[in-house]
Order: C-alpha cells, then structure tokens, then sequence
C-alpha cells in the first residue's frame, strides 16, 4: 500500500506520491480488452479487442448505440464487472495494469487515480446524505482527511463548478437540489481526490439542453485546468461534437472507428459511422429524407466470421461476410474496420412513399385550444398553517398551498394533417398541455374545440367517442403496454373497445401490425420480446387501432437509439402522409421537432414564445428563449461554428414572472423593468410566424451576431 | 414536521374514539341483560331493577356511552363481574407482565431481524443467505404454540434448565430467577416474528446494494464494509421500520396464544379467561389498551419514518 496518509490538515495541500504526466504523454493504454458475459441464454461476448490510448489532457469520446459495450469499458477500467463477467486483455494507467489488479488493489485506484460520473444524477447521490457528505468520503478513505478539512474542501470543489452558494449545497440532502446541480456535486465528488483520469458515462443524457451546454462548458474548463484526461461515453454525436479530441465508435463491442474528432465526424469512413450521422436529424439543415440503419445488432453468443456490420451494410459484398476485417490506418491516427472504405458511396437515401402532405388551413381545423389553462396546487416552502373545516366540525391544520399555471394562457389550432411540433424543457408545461387538449388531466379553464365542436364538458359517452378519435403515442412504451398482454391483443382490445376498424378480428390486428413495419407473426409476442423500437411502432398501432384523426405524441422517441429513431420519425411522417392525420408532436428534441413539423410552437413555463413555420423557428428572427435552445443544442457538423459569447440563460430551474414576460427572469436580453411588469406583445412576421417579446421587431430582426444559417447547411454529412 | 406529527395525532385520537364506541356496542349488543346475569337466575324484578338502577341501564345508550368513556378517560372501567374487584389494577399488572414478555421479544426481533436480513442480502443466492431464509421460514410457518411445547420439552422437562411455565416475582426470585422465566416465551415470540422482518430487510437491503448510488460509493472506493453500513442500510432500514410497527399488532396476538401455552399471566392470558367468562369490563379494557398500544406503535413509527427520510423532514430548498 502506497502511504495514504500524508494529508496534512493544517495546509490546504497534501502531497500525494503522483507521477507526472506530460500533456500528450499515454495517460491509459487499453490493449485487446475482451469481455464475455455469462447469462442464461449461454456466454455473450460483450467487447471483442477493444485497444485505444489516452493521452493527458485529452478526451476521449467512446460513441455506440446501447448494446454496444460502451459502458463495460467503463466498468472494467473500474473494476465493477458483476461475478458473471469473464475479462480479458489489459488496461495500463501509467503502468499498472487495471485489468489483472486484485479487488482490494483496485480499490486503491477507484476515486483517487479514476474519477467516474454516471448518467442518472437522481438516483447517483444517496437519497438519505447530505450531498457534502458524500463528496468528502473519498477524501477521508483514501487519505485520512480529518472531518473538517475535507469539508472544506468539498466546499472549495462545489464552489470550483460554479454553484453559487456552495456551504449551502454541502448541506443540502440531494432532492433539494435541481438536476444541474446535482450533476455539478457528482462532478465535484469525482474530481474530489484530484484524478488524472475522469471516465463520463452519459453524464449529460438525463438533462435539459441548456444545462448540459453549460456542463460541458464547465468540464472543458476543468479539463484544461487540471490537465486531466477524459474518457467521454455517449450516444449522442452533437455532444461528441462539443466535448471530444478524439472518437473511439463501438459496434457490437468492436471497435470499428477511431480517430480524431473532426476526421471521423467530418469524414467519417466506416459504413455505420456514415450510418449513424445519415439518420440523424440537423438543425437549420435543408429538409431531407433522414436515413436508417436497417436491422439490429447481431447475436452476441457468436460473433459472426466475417465483418461484424455485414448484415446491416447497404455496401456489403461476399468477401465482407467471409473475411474478418482488422482495424487499418487511413491516416495517422485515423483507423477503420473496413477494407473496401474508400470506394464507398454516401449513405443510401430512402425514397418517400408518396408525395408530402401539405397541410391546408381552413375554417374548419381539426383542433383549437382557445385561452386553455391548467393549474396544479402545490405546498409553498416554508409557508404559514391554515386550519380547514372537514364535515363541518373537524378542524384539519393545512399547508399553505400555491397555484402553479403548468399551461398558463394558450391559444392554438391545429390544420387537418398538419404536424404542431411543441418544444421546450422539462417543466416548461409542453406534456400538461398534451394530456389537457385530449381531456386527460382533469378540469381546466378555457376551451378546448375539436372539429369545430366545444369538447370542454362531456359526458362520459361523449368522451368515449372522442376517445376513439383523439389518441397518444407515450414516450415510454415500456410502462404503456401491458407486459402480460401478447401485444395483438392489446391492439384488438383497443380496436373492440371502441368498435370502429372493423371488429378487431386477427386479420384486422395484423394489417395494422404490419402497416407500422413489423411483421404479422408479432401478434403472438409478449412486450418484454420486443426491442425498443419495435415496443414502439407497437405503441403507435395502438393509437392507430381507434381510427383517430388525431394524435398527441408525447417524447415518442427520445428514449430510443438514433438510428432506431430516425424509422420511427419516417413512419409517423408516412402514417400522417397516407391516412391524413394530425399531430401534437411533444419534445424536448429541437432538431426532431424541426425535422418533423410544419409548425413550431416554443414553450416556456407555460406559455408559447414563439410559433411559425418549422424554418423560421430556427432562423433569426428569434424569441431570446428560442435562441438560447438553439445554441444550447448539440450539433454534429464538426464546421458548426461555436461562438465565444454564447447567450446564456441565468440559473438551471424555470422560475416564473406572474405579471410579465414568463421567461424575463432567465431572459439575456431583457431590456428592463417593462419585462417584468407587463404582458410581452405579439410580434408578428411574415406568414404568421409570431414571437412574444417586448425587443421592437427590428431588434429582433437585426438578432444578434448569429451566423449566416446557409454556412452550416453546405457542410452537411455525406 | 409538526404539522405531520399534529395530523397524525388527531388521527389517532379519533381511530381511538371509534374503537371505544365498538367496544361499548358490545355490552349493547350482546345476548343477555347484564342485571339478569350479575342478579342470577332466581332473583326478583325488583334486585333486577335496583341493579339496572345503579349501573344505569335504564339511560339512553349515549348516555351510557358518554358516562362510561368519562370514566374509562380517569382509568376506571368499573368492576370485573367474575372477580368482583375493580378492573383497572388487574389489567395494569397483568399488562406489566406482558410488556416486559414484549418488550425482550420486539427487541430481540429487531436485532435478529434486521442483522439475518442484511446478512442475506449481502451473501445473497450463497449458502449462508439460503440457510437463513429456511430457518425464518421454520418460524413463519409452524405456529408458535408448536415451538412452544417443543421448548418447554426440550428445555424444561429433558433438559430441566428452565421453567417450563408462570412467571417469577423480581423480588422474590431475583433477577435470575425473574428472567429464567421470560427466556423460553421471548423465544417463541421472536422465532416466530423474525422472519417478517428479516425477509422484509433483506429484500430492500438487496434493492439499496443494487441501487445508483451504491455502484457510485463503489467507484469512490470506500471499502465494502462502510458501503453496506453507511450507505446502503441506511435507506434499507426505511421500509423495516413500518413492518416492524406492524408486527407490534403480531406480537400482542401471539402473546395470548405464548401466554396461554406457558401459563405465564399476562394480559393475554387474563384476556383469554375474561372471554371464557363473559366479563365484560375486563374484555373491554383489555381490548382498549391492546388498540392504545397498536395505535402508539404506528405513530411512532411513523414519525421515526419522517424524521429518518429526508424528503420528508426537510422540503425543498
């Protein structure tokens, strides 16, 4: 054991036996990491000859959809691979193998020389510790620190991340904290024992754009301030985009690209790598067709003889299947698992069935929200007691309760097979709003109309027929379809229930399974046989089985895998083109949202700042909450220009301004008081594209210092 | 907090004063007149109406309700028919006894409980996890009057170390004398009521292993040990807490049946003999205290659930 103990608590240093590493100097060299595990279903080999180097002072992104192993690299580095896992290969952090360390070696390692910051900051912190707490272990476990010392320099970390009032954080329990927050405690908790090395798995995933562009702001900065090494595991190629010096991307385990960032974004060579940017959907980009990837990961209990992407690869050929592919050198530190990369074409384009629906506007839209208010009740902090007479002659003591306007004030309609998108961030009222107009949330005030006919009051009969007329495709179709019901029966249940296409009869159930791209056979299968994006054109069926006009769909694809997102945004595009229908299209997505509606309506706190057409959303001019969103989105277009002087939203949490502008308090071009006091006019602009701001139209206009949005539409991906 | 600790106090006052009337419509309801029965069978009408005179039963039932609740409020439940002595100091000692039977047992539930449930669960799907589980399933499913007789055979008559029944007198047998007596009956309790709470710790201890949180402890390196101390027992005992405030209604069940079965006079006991006889002043008292201590159990657990969950002892910032 390597003397822990020489934290002197009179100074705020403590000498740590640390080996100097040089920028650019190898930090961790993974060599041929092989990893299998045991299950059930027999041994499943999870990473196959992973090798990559890091060098100090850089970061390293690790890319893959979800299954393909990038987090067991992860848990390998750290030595929490479960009892089933059986690992091979080796993993050299300034010398010492990690990978053959004896578990209470690698203790020594985990928290000092390896800081690690998970996905989930909700569930990452102990719900029963008060946050200081659990940063400062690691600092009395692995060098004695006395209690006060190492609180005070949990209190210096917390304050070193940009948390305003720290001491106060270091006492707070982690359900008071907002999420931003509690990220930027896990962060400081990770870098607590100064590692050389920080492993980021998804750490920005669970939030809002806006909070995780200041993340990854503040861990670029800590980066360079430390001279650290970053090992970044994401799927998301805009945050590769933002953060990354190099890309490592994993299929299957394998790794079939790694080079520097701008090469393999920029040019990126492997078919998949090509694959995966060809199905994403780009801001301010021209409308195009996105593109899957056909087909899913291969079983992983053999892995196939030939190239492990051959059966997905639209420029798959014989030889691919037979011959195993090794990584090879294009360039100096950009290599590829493909023999034939360079005489590749583009990614296939998909053609559009049919022609593109235009939505048309007339007298009759097919929904209109009229004034539509929502308001929850909820206990003020902190506030007075009122004793409440129960039955007359109970007296109950009550929490002072305050309203809180989760719609506050929207007028809306909605054209017969348009496509509304809705966007903003979590608590800005988008999903309340959804389940208001479908009278799913209880009493509201305002009007809803649906077919020119008020739907406000109904009875319980009239409901039901509305019901089969208006229907939601929810984001989790893991908890909206019942795990005991074969999913044909679900979607039969629905089509008796309210007896409308046809009589719900196998064949019926069938047609329709087949009409969302799966085949009939999977009447028979249970959800938890399913994938995550087939769970999800099941979901849709489902809605579809009442005969509706109309469809809210709620986050429909934000917890799936890119390319699994890019089929499902084709297929509701192609339902809403083929059977006319009309959509409320809920995310929190810009991008998505933009690719797929006609119309954008931006929502903050409850009321829309701004609505038009999908294009010019995302063209100046912008509503100031519009235009924090759109820099605060990841793009992945290595030429997208990231400005210096970025627009920046002050604090992490909606807050509201009851009187005036509901975004005034957070608002970086808030011109003054008159923000605050008065109701913000409409600004209207050509073809009905309307912002709600107090900035004169011509500020507006003139907004500020954006880049021309034609330069980034030329450096599209091929 | 104290507007939670205040709720929860009404609600049991008024759980209490609800039990109360259904403890007093037994008298009401019950097949036979109380001055027939306290009079005998060949007395006159007029003892009979003297009698109902006193004990006013000719008052309307809430009168009768109101004046017996003032009374049972000052610890006066009248007199027992069948002793004919005053009920209240009877049940205080009988209830002493029990409450000490109790007190040992609960204890002893907690303790073995909680250390077999997080023993399992830290060696979970191992030998030892799988050889607890089928010793607290011996207890949950044999019923305690079973390991009752196979204690008294075993420990009193083969062995002869213990007494095989009653109850010793502190002053008279000492201390060691006094807790010979206690030993084979808190066992029988305990061994029947461990297994809830272990099952119970060891499946929420595997939840908390499992969780986020511990794999981040983990990756922060700090041993195993304070991992399953500091960090994962803490939210595991939670859920514990509330099943052993449930057990405490168990305990006084399984108290008449441990009393009756080692002759050891309890309330239980004296419970089981005031039904056998139709006493009902007894009966109603022993019925009162037994959902007083049910009531106060879950009060406090409840506000040691509040003041141990930080969601609920400190709100937002």
């Amino acid at each position: 054991m390597r003397t822990l103990r020489d934290f002197t608590s009179d100074s705020a240093h403590w000498v740590k036996e640390q080996t100097k590493v040089d920028k650019g100097a190898t930090l961790l060299s993974v060599e041929e990491m092989s990893l299998a595990y045991d299950s059930d279903a027999g041994r499943i080999s999870a990473l196959s000859s992973v090798s990559f180097d890091l060098k100090a002072g850089r970061t390293m992104a690790l890319v893959g959809e979800s299954g393909s192993g990038k987090s067991s690299v992860a848990k390998a580095l750290m030595g929490l691979l479960g009892s089933n896992a059986s690992l091979k290969g080796r993993a050299k952090l300034l010398g010492t193998d990690l990978l053959s360390l004896p578990e209470e070696q690698h203790v020594q390692f985990r928290g000092r020389d390896i800081g690690i910051v998970f996905q989930d900051p909700f569930t990452s912190l102990n719900p029963g510790m008060r946050v200081g707490q659990q940063i400062a272990e690691p600092l009395i476990w692995h060098y004695g620190a006395d209690p006060e010392e190492a609180m005070r320099r949990t209190v210096a970390a917390l304050a070193a991340m940009g948390m305003p009032d720290p001491e106060q954080v270091a006492t707070a329990y982690p359900h008071q904290l907002s999420g931003g927050m509690q990220q930027r405690a896990l962060i400081a908790g990770a870098l607590i024992c100064d590692p050389k090395l920080l492993i980021l798995d998804e750490p920005t995933t669970a939030l809002d754009v806006t909070v995780e562009a200041r993340i990854l702001e503040l861990l670029e900065q800590t980066r360079n301030d430390r001279n650290l090494s970053m090992l970044f595991i994401t799927h998301n190629l805009g945050v590769v985009n933002r953060i990354a010096d190099d890309v490592c991307v994993l299929y299957a385990g394998e790794v079939i690209e790694i080079g520097p960032k701008d090469k393999v974004l920029g040019n990126p060579s492997h078919p998949y790598t090509r694959g995966l940017l060809a199905s994403l959907p780009l801001l301010r980009g021209e409308r195009r067709r996105i593109a899957p990837i056909p087909g899913g990961f291969p079983d992983l209990r053999t892995r196939p003889s030939g190239c492990i992407f051959a059966d997905r690869c639209p420029f798959a050929e014989a030889d691919c299947t037979s011959t195993r592919q090794s990584l090879r050198a294009l360039r100096p530190g950009h290599e590829v698992r493909c023999w034939k990369s360079e005489s590749t074409g583009a990614w296939p384009e998909v053609k559009r069935k049919g022609t593109r629906a235009r939505p048309v506007a007339s007298d009759t839209p097919i929904l209109e929200a009229r004034g539509l208010r929502k308001v929850y009740h909820r206990r003020v902090p902190g506030g007075g007691v009122t004793w409440e007479w129960k039955a007359g002659i109970l007296p109950l003591p009550t929490l002072q309760t305050e309203a809180l306007a989760a719609v506050d004030g929207i007028d809306l309609r909605l054209e017969r097979g348009e496509i509304l998108g809705i966007v903003g961030e979590s608590g800005s009222g988008k999903s309340s709003f959804g389940r208001t107009i479908l009278q799913l949330n209880g009493a509201y005030s305002g009007q809803v109309l649906f077919n020119n006919g008020d739907v406000t009051n109904l009875t319980e009969a009239e409901l039901t027929d509305l019901r089969s007329k208006t229907q939601m495709v929810f984001q989790n179709p893991d908890s909206s379809l019942n795990p005991r019901r074969r999913v044909g029966e679900a979607i039969a249940r629905a089509m008796r229930l309210h007896d409308k296409v046809g009589g719900g009869t196998r064949e019926d159930v069938e047609r329709l399974i087949e009409r969302v791209g799966l085949p009939q056979g999977y009447y028979d299968r249970y959800p938890s046989q399913l994938s995550g994006g087939e769970k999800q054109r099941i979901g849709i069926a489902r809605a579809l089985a009442t005969g509706p006009e109309f469809i809210v769909c709620d986050e429909p694809v934000s917890g799936l895998d890119v390319s699994v997102q890019a089929t499902i945004l084709n297929l509701l595009e192609e339902l809403r083109d083929e059977l006319g229908l009309s959509y409320v299209f809920i995310s929190h997505d810009l991008a998505v949202v933009g690719h797929l509606s006609d119309r954008v309506a931006v929502m903050y706190a409850g009321r829309i700042v701004e609505i038009g057409q999908a294009s010019q959303v995302q063209a100046p001019p912008f509503h100031p909450y519009t235009e924090v969103l759109l820099e605060s989105a990841p793009d992945p277009r290595p030429s997208a220009v990231r400005r210096e002087n970025k627009l920046q939203m002050r604090g992490d949490t909606v807050s509201r301004s009851p009187a005036g502008c509901a975004f005034a308090a957070r608002c970086p071009r808030k011109i003054g008081t008159i923000c605050e006091e008065t109701a913000p006019p409409l600004r209207t602009f050509d073809g009905g594209h309307t912002i709600a701001c107090h900035i004169s139209p011509d500020d507006l206009v003139r907004s500020p210092q954006y880049p021309e949005s034609e330069k980034d539409r030329t450096s599209d991906s091929q | 907090m104290s507007i939670y600790i205040l709720r929860r106090l009404m609600g049991i006052t008024g759980v209490l004063v609800v039990i109360s009337m259904l403890v007093f419509a037994i008298t009401q309801i019950m097949p036979g007149d109380v001055a027939n029965v306290l009079a005998g069978q060949f007395a006159d009408d007029a003892t009979i109406a003297a009698i109902e005179e006193r004990l006013g039963l000719k008052d309307p039932f809430y009168v009768q309700y109101f004046n017996w609740a003032v009374s049972a409020l000052q610890g006066d439940f009248g007199e027992s028919m069948v002793m004919e002595q005053p009920v209240s100091p009877m049940i205080a000692e009988a209830f002493g006894r029990s409450l000490v039977l109790a007190f040992f047992a609960f204890i002893l539930v907690v303790i073995f409980g909680i250390g077999i449930g997080v023993w399992s669960a830290v060696r979970r799907d191992k030998p030892t996890d799988h050889a607890l589980s089928m010793f607290s399933y011996l207890g949950i499913s044999v019923p305690e009057f079973f390991w009752g007789i196979v204690c008294v055979l075993l420990f009193a008559r083969l062995l002869g170390w213990l007494p095989s029944g009653g109850a010793g007198n502190l002053s008279e047998d000492g201390l060691l004398g006094w807790s010979a007596h206690l030993v084979l009956p808190v066992l029988t309790l305990t061994f029947t009521l461990v297994a809830h709470v272990s099952r119970l710790t060891r499946s929420s201890m595997i939840e908390a292993l499992d969780s986020q949180y511990v794999l981040n402890a983990r990756a922060k390196g700090l041993p195993e040990r304070h991992i399953v101390r500091g960090h994962a027992l803490r939210n595991a005992l939670l859920p514990s807490i509330t099943v052993l405030a449930i057990d405490v209604g168990w305990l006084l069940g399984n108290i008449v049946v441990v009393e009756a079965v080692f002759s050891y006079p309890g309330l239980g006991r004296l419970l089981l003999f005031a039904i056998e006889r139709h006493d009902l002043p007894l009966i109603q008292a022993g019925i009162l205290v037994i959902a007083l201590v049910y009531c106060l159990a879950n009060l406090a657990a409840d506000l040691l659930y509040a003041f141990l969950n930080p969601k609920i002892r400190y709100g937002q910032l």
